[in-house]
């Protein structure tokens, strides 16, 4: 009896010994680690805010409903003592990976490596759409699987215009969050916040009979009305691509216009560019080909292969406007000038002696003009015009590095502009005590410092909108799914920099500069009607040129001014980083590389922003030229001819071969065509039936809508006055060629025919 | 309950002889014959305590396998009552067996010790070859519906055996020839014919049981002594090299350390599912039918590890008050063997019930992880008709012990 109850002792009070271990000592413990695995808290996603252009209608960046594929490899149970349909688990995850492989577009392999992976949860495909959704579900449920494979709620965000704008709106990741321009800079703003469902869940994640469970509710992002403006920005994308055709722009190229008082970007263009719905293609074909056929046999060139693909997609994703600082050139020669004329060192009339060069003492080398013979005596605005380097020097060192400096602060050079875009750069400006006699000098024609292009946008548009600094911007508003306002960016002025006078100053000899008139280095920025003011700027990069002496001295051309220039409105940089089109000729400057692109921007952009045209009536003259007559001529020469004339053309007919003759032209030689107008060139081997087309009725369309229908019915307009069409000089229905020139005649309601075209 | 002496007349167990075992056993035949289903009267009634115990165990063992299965029956067979259903069918009949079982003489079993030694070695063989194969070991024999394992017949057998062995053999123990020889014989071929099975519980279990009824039936203890040495260096070995023997090692790897984040198999998933329902259970039990961890957490919860679930749900004073009424049984079962009126009775009294007792233990013991996992079920708690009918019959063995013992009934 002592040995028996000894043994009950020790057996039973071991046992109990054990259970004060667990339950009571560790109890605590173990509970919360229990309803750890057992509370499972369902991430509940909130929809991604949409993104709106500046008119509020169209849609940027939009997220919609899809669905993510879930495995949860362990809960795939083996159901072999089943009555019905017995499989083990190993037959079940070949049957998924059989039967979802075709669907999902995967390996069939892949699939069933995942399903066999001993953890709770994996991805098997994010973002399905509802069709492949329903294959999925249809799958489960004929194959009689109801644990393991499962599909969650999920988002896809679209961006409907593709690359337009993608450099502004940026994108998102693989968890939804943004990843680049605004979608990264209002990441907060969008997303939202996730919900929760907290509840208690068996081993088989299933919801379970228990008493916890707490919802909170997912709330949806805002969303987001821009500044950008998708028209104008398509405008400016396209021009800005055609330059960077035309003139061979080797390391990209950036356009913005901005709205001079309110700092609001309509459009930022930066090339390249990519396509937000697949952020890691490179969109660069050239590019993308000559990676993809890298060869990749060896570990290194694997490595180098997979470099230079992660480095291509990083370029394209870095908005160089914003995160690129550049030389200005002689575009600062605005800000040289204002701060002259401010600080009244200089007046419009002061004069100064240009010989071709700038002696500073102490330095042996002098600075050329870039007109070696000089520009000699000028006044100040004739020294803007003619972009007179010992000029602006001149005045620099008059100005001195205390005020110099304060300048560059005053307009903002010094601090980032804290446009909510990510990834500005700050600048590298000389600072006051490094503005010796020689830096001083460079400084004021723009060279030897870098700043970021929306740092001399907004310069510009200070010295345009009246002298005041304002704080650029490219979200207008947040509104909430209610349409409730959230928060709107009121236009917000950090300081007047320069004198409304100097202002209006400086908009006149500008204006002056680019109507191309006298000396002026800035014709090409011109567009009739509009009184465009600008300044070119031709750069030097002497670092890249010490760094790489071997590609020659690389340039970048860039135009920069607003309209109108009585009334400045907007504000437009253009710049092209390396143009390549001829070596040895001249075509980097400024005017010759991006004034051309600025025109034709601002001559598409201003009458879609409703800046009035007002033409002067030597304007309105000119507005107007004669056709050329390139009959006889082979089609390599009439191109000459055409292009030299700021006119299009079209080959109607055979055009694989340059040396083709041109056996008919419409406009005949000698007919009045417009501006910018488009010759049709007809080669041999065309029907003249086939390129008939019927005039449209413009009466009473304006000027824009006359332009939209001349389009497409493939005719040409010569316009006279403003307002809507009161005549056309071909009655509607008429059949005529294509290319034909129809003259219209507008007037506004009120009839003040100022200028009437005979 | 008074004591013992006044009703039988001055009898005396410490004067008890075998004159006076005879005369009770002349009696309690004629007893036995004569009011066969008088469950607790005078005389020939069965132990009342032990009854007492017996039922509510199992009462208590039912309650709990309805609550810690129906979860588990509810997702895999879509039916809550699935296993109970079954269980209740086993623990009737198990009980009318039992009672009927109590009545009949156990000194007919003398017959039977042999026989069924022999048709239990020739059902352990008869496992190796026809039997169904879970989970890599061939341990289940199936006729018809029934399924049942071989070893938990042998465990009786052994018991059987022994009893009647060291019966005949009284006064002879204390010779390795009488007292250790022919058990080692006995006890070496159940025990290798179970190890063929990779039925490492079970061998435990019977050469425990083996070796306490060799000792309670007098066998000289130094004969312990070399067995010893060799159990505990092996078990040392055991340990010292688990990595070696793969299928025992990863369980003794999860015994060390059961929440090592490292430890991916079954086994510990097992354990520490258990440890956690265990702790959730903290003193007063998260309450009956409440248990979290039934809801598929801890891997079938109606079997070997149904002890987590009572005290899951009835925390530690709840398994306290579970473990005691086992370890009243446990007492009420030697004392009630120690009462036998004959060697043969308390040999058999004993076996069972330190059958019984040693898979308590050890049962617990795995639960609470002081051990590592090994396959034994809970007594009256645990899943399994031929298991439950089984250990119902032989605690009608132990009724019919209690019936001719020399123990005041009511």
């Amino acid at each position: 009896m002592l040995v028996a109850g000894f043994l009950i002792i020790v057996g039973f009070g071991g046992v109990i010994f054990s259970l004060i271990r667990w339950q009571v000592v560790r109890g605590e413990e173990l509970k919360g680690a229990a309803l750890g695995n057992i509370l499972q808290s369902t991430e509940l996603t909130a929809m991604r805010g949409t993104i709106y252009d500046a008119s509020g209608d169209k849609i940027l960046a939009q997220s919609s409903s899809v669905w993510t594929v879930v495995l949860e490899p362990n809960y795939i149970f083996d159901d072999s003592d089943a009555k019905e349909n017995p499989r083990t688990a190993e037959q079940k995850k070949k049957i998924i990976a059989a039967g979802l492989a075709p669907i999902l577009d995967m390996e069939e392999e892949a699939i069933y490596e995942k399903a066999s992976q001993k953890v709770n949860f994996s991805y098997l495909k994010r973002r399905i759409e509802t069709d492949v959704r329903n294959q999925v579900l249809q799958f489960l449920k004929d194959n009689d699987i109801d644990q393991g494979v499962y599909l969650i709620d999920d988002y896809k965000r679209y961006y409907k215009y593709g690359t337009v704008a993608s450099i502004i709106l940026g994108h998102t990741g693989a968890e939804g969050e943004g990843q680049n321009g605004i979608e990264y800079q209002y990441n907060d703003e969008l997303s939202g916040t996730a919900g929760r469902l907290i509840s208690a869940k068996n081993a088989w994640g299933t919801d379970m009979p228990f008493q916890y469970e707490q919802l909170v509710d997912a709330e949806d992002g805002n969303n987001l009305v821009l500044t950008i403006d998708e028209t104008v920005q398509s405008i400016l994308e396209k021009h800005l691509q055609e330059g960077i055709d035309r003139y061979v722009v080797a390391n990209g190229a950036i356009a913005i216009l901005m709205d001079v008082n309110t700092g609001a970007i309509v459009g930022l263009a930066s090339k390249s560019d990519y396509d937000p719905n697949s952020p890691s293609t490179i969109q660069n074909e050239a590019l993308r080909n000559q990676i993809d056929a890298m060869p990749e046999t060896t570990e290194e060139e694997e490595t180098a292969k997979s470099e230079a693909r992660s480095a291509a997609i990083y370029a394209q994703w870095r908005n160089k406007a914003v995160s690129d600082t550049y030389y200005p050139g002689s575009v600062f020669k605005i800000i040289t000038g204002s701060m002259a004329l401010n600080e009244g060192v200089v007046t419009e009339n002061s004069l100064y002696t240009c010989t071709g060069h700038y002696d500073i003492a102490g330095v042996d080398d002098p600075i050329k003009c870039w007109k070696t013979a000089g520009h000699g005596t000028q006044t100040f605005r004739q020294g803007l015009m003619n972009s007179c380097n010992p000029f602006f020097i001149n005045i620099g060192q008059q100005v001195g590095p205390q005020a110099f400096y304060k300048y560059f602060e005053a307009f903002g050079f010094a601090e980032k502009t804290g446009i909510d875009l990510p990834g500005e750069t700050g600048s590298l400006i000389f600072s006051e005590a490094n503005l010796t006699p020689i830096n001083l000098a460079v400084a004021s024609m723009g060279q030897n410092f870098g700043i970021n292009p929306i740092q001399m946008i907004t310069a510009t548009a200070a010295v345009a909108n009246g002298g005041y600094l304002v704080q650029p911007h490219v979200v207008d508003r947040i509104v909430d799914n209610d349409g409730n306002i959230i928060s709107k960016t009121d236009t917000s002025y950090k300081r007047q920099v320069i004198s409304k006078e100097t202002s209006a100053l400086m908009a006149d000899i500008m204006k002056d500069n680019a109507s191309g008139t006298g000396t002026s280095t800035a014709g090409n920025g011109y567009v009739a009607g509009y009184r465009i003011s600008g300044k070119t700027g031709t750069s030097e990069k002497m670092d890249e040129f010490r760094k790489h002496p071997e590609r020659g001295k690389q340039y970048i051309a860039s135009y920069c001014g607003f309209a109108p220039a009585d009334n400045p409105q907007y504000a437009l940089l253009v710049f092209f980083d390396e143009p390549q089109y001829d070596q040895n000729g001249s075509l980097y400057g400024g005017n010759a590389v991006a004034g051309p692109i600025f025109a034709s921007i601002m001559e598409e952009v201003l009458p879609y922003l409703n800046v009035k045209a007002q033409y002067t009536e030597e304007e309105f003259d000119s507005l107007n030229q004669t056709a050329p007559s390139v009959v006889g001529k082979t089609l390599a020469e009439a191109y000459d001819v055409v292009g030299s004339m700021n006119l299009n053309y079209r080959v109607v007919g055979d055009s694989e071969d340059e040396s083709l003759v041109v056996s008919n032209q419409i406009p005949q030689a000698g007919e009045a065509m417009p501006n910018g107008g488009t010759i049709y060139l007809y080669t041999q081997n065309f029907d003249d039936g086939d390129q008939q087309t019927t005039v449209p009725d413009f009466f009473g369309s304006s000027l824009s809508d006359a332009e939209y229908y001349a389009s497409i019915n493939n005719v040409q307009i010569i316009t006279s006055g403003s307002g809507k069409v009161i005549t056309q000089s071909i009655e509607s229905g008429e059949s005529v060629p294509e290319g034909s020139i129809i003259e219209l005649k507008l007037a506004d309601d009120i009839v003040t025919e100022t200028y009437v075209y005979e | 309950m008074t004591t013992t002496g006044k009703t039988l007349g001055g009898y005396d167990k410490r004067k008890a002889g075998a004159n006076q075992q005879n005369n009770l056993v002349a009696a309690s035949k004629k007893n036995i014959k004569k009011i066969p289903f008088a469950l607790f009267s005078r005389g020939a009634g069965m132990d009342l305590p032990l009854f007492f115990f017996i039922v509510v165990l199992l009462c208590i063992g039912l309650i709990m396998l309805f609550s810690a299965s129906f979860a588990y029956c509810y997702y895999k067979y879509d039916d809550s009552y699935y296993f109970i259903k079954r269980q209740l069918v086993f623990a009737i009949v198990g009980v009318i067996a039992m009672l009927l079982i109590s009545t009949v003489d156990y000194h007919r079993y003398h017959q039977l010790a042999w026989p069924i030694f022999l048709i239990t070695i020739l059902l352990l063989v008869a496992v190796l070859v026809v039997g169904k194969s879970v989970n890599g070991a061939k341990r289940w024999i199936e006729i018809g519906p029934i399924g049942f394992q071989p070893s938990e017949i042998a465990k009786f057998a052994l018991i059987l055996v022994f009893a009647h062995m060291i019966s005949q053999r009284v006064g002879k123990m204390a010779t390795f020839k009488e007292g250790v020889l022919p058990f080692l014989i006995v006890l070496g071929v159940i025990c290798v014919l179970i190890i063929a099975e990779k039925h490492l519980s079970a061998t435990i279990i019977v050469a425990t049981i083996g070796v306490i009824m060799m000792f309670v039936g007098g066998t000289k203890i130094r004969y312990f002594a070399i067995p010893a040495v060799i159990g505990v260096v092996a078990i040392g070995v055991l340990l010292l090299f688990s990595e070696k023997f793969g299928y025992a090692s990863s369980r003794v790897e999860v015994w060390l350390d059961p929440f090592n984040p490292k430890l991916g198999s079954d086994e510990a998933w097992q354990i520490q599912q258990s440890l956690y329902a265990i702790g959730s259970g903290q003193l007063l039990g998260v309450g009956l039918g409440q248990s979290r961890q039934k809801h598929l957490y801890l891997p079938e919860p109606q079997n070997d590890f149904i002890f987590a679930i009572v005290c899951e749900e009835l925390g530690f004073v709840g398994a306290l008050v579970v473990i005691i009424l086992f370890a009243l049984l446990i007492w009420r079962g030697i004392y009630v063997s120690l009462h036998a009126r004959d060697k043969f009775g308390t040999m058999l009294g004993l076996g069972i019930t330190f059958q019984i007792g040693i898979q308590i233990v050890l049962n617990i013991c795995v639960v609470t992880n002081t051990i590592p996992n090994t396959g034994i079920s809970l007594p009256f708690f645990s899943y399994g008709g031929t298991a439950l009918m089984i250990i119902l019959a032989e605690m009608g063995i132990l009724l019919q012990i209690s019936r001719s013992s020399n123990i005041e009934k009511m």
